[in-house]
């Protein structure tokens, strides 16, 4: 019977299970993200990237077909070629500006329509909690944010362990762990910037320039401080130096030697994290009481 | 029959101040359509009082429960003041509320039509929630608490801001929600005419306390035999008269009668015996009281007993 002819009745039917209720708000949410046109170029701009180092993967593997590189070939060059730690810490690296744009653009509309229409006691009156509205936003950042970290990094970790030998796989299983790691730890700290930017400035505009200014303000306060102090602590303060610091040390590479350590930048990234999540915490209440 | 609503000894305290002062009671039977109306003047807690049953607050003594569980697991509220998501479509809107209160996607958007059309939203369904005007988004929040048909819909304020067509419509709505659906209805409103009209229970809250909670319909039954009756001529054997029928009266000043008729006695024998009497009926007035009579002597804005022109005087 057509819905129209057919009178109001109340549901009676099976209920889905409360833990994944939340997963209703992403499905929503993607296809309107996927539908802005800046979310569509820089999607699509991020894939450049990957296409190259793809086929530097691939050049690597088949270094033969070169006639320079010939048997016998320049050492030196296929040295240059080699997939390794470093490799996947500057595709992470250049992979990662895109994520932090993606972010300010994605982000600022997740939290601060719902505080502008005041919608949160729409959810908080549902049995959602607070840890399920902030899962449910991050859950769509963190798809958009997999698709230019994770999917391709993946994809070139994949495609590089089957040009390569078994060897090769045996020896650098870790290469794809530790981006895996990195970028999850990665896509965690963006999304809370992104969420918690956006749940305190209600323009979406000012909301994407927080986030973006997040990473430069800190950057530039962490190197006054070293300037001015002559220290080298001051770059824990900058999330881009800090989260570099972890994936050096997950993807096996050197970092510079008097400059602070992988576990120091991680203890001062779940610092970050913690803050961030309280402050989000803070400010998502179903109502505002007034002192 | 089990209450939807049990408080016992609710104390909640908001930063230093204490809004609600120990509030006891039980209200609404489950599987029973009941609406209860709360009424308050401003301040008296009535908002505090939905949104710790809908979790938001935490008691700080005594407790809240819905159907016993505690506070928000069955209900679902229509709040005050606008509370949409304005990017969206009515249909996605309804759709996203109704899994996320656990319609299976199917049935969701299969309800978010059927309830759109059920408020007369169907056919502005496609439209952004932000486009609707003040009346259509009174709607549609209504539609997105009832859309998983819930035992308990906490209203507040829903005739907010409707002009007297949709304001009707919305009564009717609710009426259908406890009578045709067996839903409970909490509906918290400063129209005590509307609260009259769609409500059984009534619940009056006074600066954190219940100051008076009564059934309605109980109340009507009981109040629907004092006559008020106004005479001239000599009255001083009027009570003797009235009492030889059954029924019960007092004087109130010379010349103006209360009367309690019993059930079987018709207003006609009043006029028999005052003819009897050789008195003229000037005023003869069926007399209960308003709701909002209730509602002043509850929050003391009116004394218990009111001589009838000292009421006209003071409302």
């Amino acid at each position: 019977m057509a819905v129209f002819k057919r009178g109001y009745e109340r549901y009676n039917g099976p209920l889905t299970g409360s833990a994944t209720r939340f997963l209703a708000v992403p499905r929503f949410v993607w296809p309107k993200l996927l539908g802005q046109r800046f979310v569509v170029i820089l999607l699509v701009l991020s894939l450049f990237w990957p296409l190259l180092c793809a086929g530097f993967v691939y050049v690597s593997n088949h270094a033969d077909l070169l006639p320079s590189l010939g048997s016998g070939g320049d050492d030196g060059i296929r040295k240059m070629l080699s997939i390794d730690g470093k490799f996947f810490a500057i595709f992470m690296n250049v992979q990662s500006t895109f994520a932090i744009l993606l972010a300010a653009i994605a982000g600022p509309g997740l939290i601060a329509p719902d505080l502008a229409n005041n919608a949160l006691p729409l959810y908080f009156a549902r049995p959602l909690s607070r840890w399920s509205y902030i899962g449910a936003r991050m859950m769509v950042l963190f798809g958009i944010l997999s698709l230019v970290t994770l999917v391709p990094g993946l994809f070139v970790f994949i495609m590089q362990a089957s040009l390569a030998s078994t060897a090769w796989l045996q020896a650098n299983w870790f290469l794809g762990q530790g981006m895996v790691l990195g970028f999850l730890l990665y896509i965690v700290m963006v999304s809370l910037i992104a969420l918690t930017c956006s749940a305190y400035v209600k323009w979406r505009v000012v909301a994407g320039a927080l986030v973006l200014a997040f990473f430069f303000v800190l950057a530039g306060a962490s190197q006054i401080i070293n300037q001015v102090l002559r220290v080298e602590w001051g770059s824990l303060l900058n999330p881009g130096y800090a989260i570099y610091a972890v994936w050096c040390a997950l993807l096996g590479v050197e970092a510079a030697e008097d400059a602070p350590g992988a576990w120091e930048s991680f203890t001062v990234l779940l610092l970050m994290l913690a803050a961030l999540l309280a402050v989000l915490l803070r400010k998502l209440r179903p109502v505002e009481v007034v002192s | 029959m089990n209450p939807v609503i049990a408080v016992d000894n609710l104390r909640v305290r908001l930063g230093k101040r204490e809004i609600l002062k120990g509030i006891s009671c039980r209200l609404g039977a489950s599987g029973v359509g009941k609406a209860i109306g709360l009424l308050g003047p401003n301040g008296a807690g009535k908002s505090t009082l939905i949104q710790t049953l809908l979790g938001f607050h935490k008691p700080s003594a005594g407790s809240a429960q819905i159907l016993g569980f505690d506070c928000h697991r069955q209900s679902l509220d229509m709040p005050e003041n606008d509370s949409l998501i304005a990017d969206m479509t009515a249909v996605a809107f309804l759709r996203l509320m109704g899994e996320l209160s656990g319609l299976p996607a199917a049935a969701a958007l299969e309800k978010a039509h059927e309830t759109l059309f059920h408020v007369g939203l169907g056919e502005a369904r496609y439209r952004n929630v932000g486009t609707y005007s003040l009346g259509m988004k009174q709607m549609a929040k209504l539609a997105q608490a009832i859309i998983h048909g819930p035992e308990l819909v906490i209203l507040d304020e829903p005739t907010n801001g409707l002009d007297p067509a949709a304001r009707q419509r919305m009564l009717v709505l609710i009426k259908e929600m406890k009578e045709q659906h067996g839903m409970n209805v909490l509906l918290c409103s400063h129209l005590l005419h509307d609260v009259e009209q769609v409500c059984d229970e009534v619940v009056i809250l006074k600066d954190g306390q219940i100051v008076h909670q009564c059934d309605l319909a109980a109340e009507r039954q009981a109040n629907k035999r004092f006559v008020q009756l106004q005479v001239s001529g000599d009255d001083r054997n009027l009570g003797a008269a009235l009492r030889e029928i059954g029924a019960e009266g007092v004087s109130e000043s010379p010349g103006t009668w209360r009367i309690v008729l019993p059930v079987e006695i018709e207003v006609n024998a009043l006029w028999r015996i005052t003819a009897r009497e050789n008195l003229r009926i000037t005023k003869l007035a069926y007399r209960r009281d308003t709701l909002e009579e209730i509602f002043l002597k509850a929050v003391g804005h009116l004394q218990p007993s009111p001589q009838p022109e000292v009421v006209h005087g003071r409302i």
